[in-house]
């Protein structure tokens, strides 16, 4: 690569941009976790919310509160946003709730990051006998001529012959635990590779679509043209080279035989000795795949469908229609813009039908007069439980000031924690209620949304309590340098 | 996507009233949606009655009740049902903006719902408005003019989501090419006016 192109990549590639963020350690084990290890390809803003309230929760208590000051939803807003791109964020049709799912960058982040740890072992002997197989079915299998072919399968059974005598001796050759590791370790790194492929396979297919509908807008010709052109089938997304190898891919997973196979071999393989059983989530990666494969699965036939209902004739000349009507509409506009345009008025027919039921209208009822009769009165006498009135809390402001103010003489400004770690509250929420609303002249008051702080209590029955409150600072005002409240 | 209601199970009454309550939609009203897709000629029938056509739009996943022609209207001696309303300049601008955003949008994304903050509906409809110092007061009309579109029904409020709206697809059948091509007429008509009684 050229150095040109390496500032570029760096510039504009989110994986890189990933690797060099402030948090790069949280993102990517939070995101490394969630997407890559639990395969999740599709979670609400709740939940992901939840997740990542628990990873801050717990990554603040070991490291300190105020590692990770922000709230999660600050952080996903962050990592979604156009300019990170880590997450993509949409809605989906059922739901009114965002939707989150890690963009290929993540994938691609995690799995360098994770190449980098040292491994005690790394098979070669595998790979080359794959890369031989793998040449071979190029050379064979794209050849017309038959000699060839017929060669080469002679050849394979003349291997295969040798072989069936030998075993018939008893003379075969028995694979070595190290050679099995080879093939294992081979086995484990394609396997999560394939995963993370298909995160990039949706992608492409999502870029693909977007190609085409440029494409189609920004058509000149006739339409006759263009369907020669992009519809030539009107699977545009399934013949493209990622659709048929995905095709091709997904019709073998999802063939019975194919899938007990698997299921089968990768059992045995584990029940192996000498293997490094360590990951459990390869025993059912062919699960993982179909999730994985269903799901792209479903955008391409997504995709699709849209795309036809984009090229419909009508739908394609309206908006066509609506984007010249709109260059007319917008010059006239800004012609009007500094006149008074009071008596301008355009119709628009409700999307809904009025029905005023004329019987729905109250009828005319004479307004009551009420009678005071203040002539014998008697006391009455309460017959109720009056307790609840008098365990109504009430919060003297004063002596609560007076906390902050004995503070703010030592110091230029205290936070509410401080306040309250040194005086602790008494009256539980309330108190916390009357804290928040604090107002005197002595000191003034400032609430720093972007931080959060927690205030514990202890409440009338015992209980251990504590809220999450924006931080709120009491500062002294910096006007009157000789501390008038001093002399107060 | 849906399974369609068994014949025997259609309820067009349910159909009916869903649709004079106001658009039905698939992704929100499901149910109604799928009697309404099973009845659409008996619902055809029934409100033609009351002057009105039935519109169903199962790529876009909506359908609702439209008044019939004046003329047609005046045929059968019954009055109009359906309100018509007087949109000042800017209220019937956003519905222009918003369509065209619609259909770029379409361009560009894979149907994902179009969802807009309402400070891009504000930026979207500002460049409008006189230019003047008083920027609250053009944040103001702005915003009375999203308020207007929200109650006409072609925006809707994002349960849950703080300042963000979803431009729903309805907007199509309402504000097409010859809505707009009329909107383009008479506000050319009226630019012509403004500007010769300036001379």
């Amino acid at each position: 690569m050229q150095f040109d192109e390496i500032v570029a990549v760096r510039k504009s590639s989110a994986a890189w941009r990933l690797l060099r963020a402030d948090n790069a350690p949280l993102l990517l084990s939070f995101l490394g976790r969630v997407f890559v290890d639990d395969n999740v390809r599709e979670i609400s803003e709740s939940a992901l919310v939840n997740l990542l309230d628990d990873e801050l929760y717990s990554l603040n208590k070991r490291l300190g509160p105020g590692t990770y000051p922000r709230t999660p939803k600050a952080y996903l807003d962050e990592w979604a946003a156009a300019d990170t791109g880590w997450l993509r964020k949409y809605y989906v049709i059922e739901s009114d709730e965002p939707h989150y799912d890690a963009t290929p960058a993540v994938e691609r982040a995690v799995a360098w990051v994770r190449s980098l740890r040292e491994r005690g072992f790394v098979g070669t002997e595998s790979r080359l006998n794959t890369v031989i197989e793998l040449l071979r079915q190029i050379v064979y299998g794209g050849s017309t001529d038959a000699e060839i072919r017929l060669a080469e399968l002679h050849r394979r059974r003349a291997e295969l012959d040798v072989e069936i005598e030998a075993a018939e001796r008893g003379d075969f050759h028995v694979m070595d635990a190290t050679s099995r590791r080879d093939r294992y370790q081979q086995f484990a790194d394609i396997a999560r590779a394939l995963l993370s492929d298909f995160r990039e396979v949706e992608s492409n297919f999502r870029s693909l679509d977007r190609e085409m509908r440029e494409r189609i807008a920004t058509w000149r010709g006739t339409k006759g043209e263009l369907l020669d052109e992009v519809v030539g089938s009107r699977n545009v997304i399934s013949d493209s080279d990622q659709g048929r190898s995905f095709q091709a891919f997904y019709d073998l997973l999802l063939s019975a035989d194919r899938l007990d196979e698997l299921d089968d071999l990768v059992r045995q393989t584990q029940s192996l000795d000498g293997l490094p059983d360590d990951d459990v989530r390869l025993t059912n990666i062919h699960h993982d795949w179909l999730d994985a494969g269903t799901r792209a699965q479903g955008t391409v036939r997504r995709l699709s469908e849209q795309l036809r209902r984009f090229l419909d004739d009508q739908a394609w000349l309206e908006n066509r229609r609506v984007m010249d009507l709109l260059r007319n509409i917008e010059s006239s506009a800004y012609t009007l813009r500094d006149h008074r345009i009071d008596d301008f008025a355009h119709e628009i027919d409700s999307p809904t039908p009025q029905v005023h039921l004329p019987l729905e209208r109250p009828l005319y009822r004479r307004a009551s007069t009420v009678e005071v009769a203040s002539d014998g009165i008697e006391e009455g006498h309460a017959d109720g439980d009056s307790t609840a009135l008098f365990e109504q809390i009430h919060i003297d402001p004063a002596p609560l000031i007076e906390h902050v103010r004995s503070m703010l003489r030592r110091r230029d400004q205290v936070t509410l924690a401080d306040v309250i770690a040194e005086t602790p509250m008494e009256q539980g929420l309330a108190e916390l209620i009357t804290y928040l609303s604090l107002t005197d002249e002595g000191f003034t008051k400032v609430f720093d949304e972007s931080a959060t702080e927690t205030v514990s209590w202890t409440d009338d029955v015992g209980a251990h309590r504590s809220a999450h409150v924006p931080r709120v600072i009491y500062l002294r005002p910096s006007h009157d340098p000789d501390h008038p409240e001093e002399n107060r | 996507m849906s399974r369609p209601v068994p014949r025997d199970e259609l309820n067009l009454p349910l159909a009916v009233t869903s649709l004079m309550k106001g658009v039905v939609y698939r992704d929100t009203a499901e149910t109604a949606w799928r009697h309404v897709l099973g009845l659409a000629a008996q619902i055809s029938d029934y409100v033609a009655t009351l002057g009105l056509a039935v519109v169903i739009d199962e790529a876009e996943g909506y359908a609702f009740l439209r008044s019939k022609g004046d003329d047609e209207l005046a045929d059968l001696g019954i009055p109009r049902l359906v309100a018509r309303h007087q949109l000042p300049l800017h209220t019937s601008l956003l519905l222009a903006l918003l369509r065209k955003k619609l259909a770029e949008h379409d361009t560009t994304d894979a149907g994902n719902r179009l969802i807009l903050t309402s400070d891009q509906l504000r930026e979207l409809i500002t460049p409008f408005f006189p230019v003047s110092a008083n920027e609250a007061r053009t944040a103001d009309q702005a915003d009375t003019a999203i308020r207007r579109v929200v109650d006409l029904g072609f925006l809707r409020r994002m349960p849950g989501q703080d300042g963000e709206y979803e431009v729903r697809r309805v907007i199509k059948a309402y504000v097409d090419a010859q809505w707009l091509a009329d909107l383009d007429t008479h506000l050319a008509e009226y630019a012509d006016t403004m500007t010769q009684e300036q001379r």
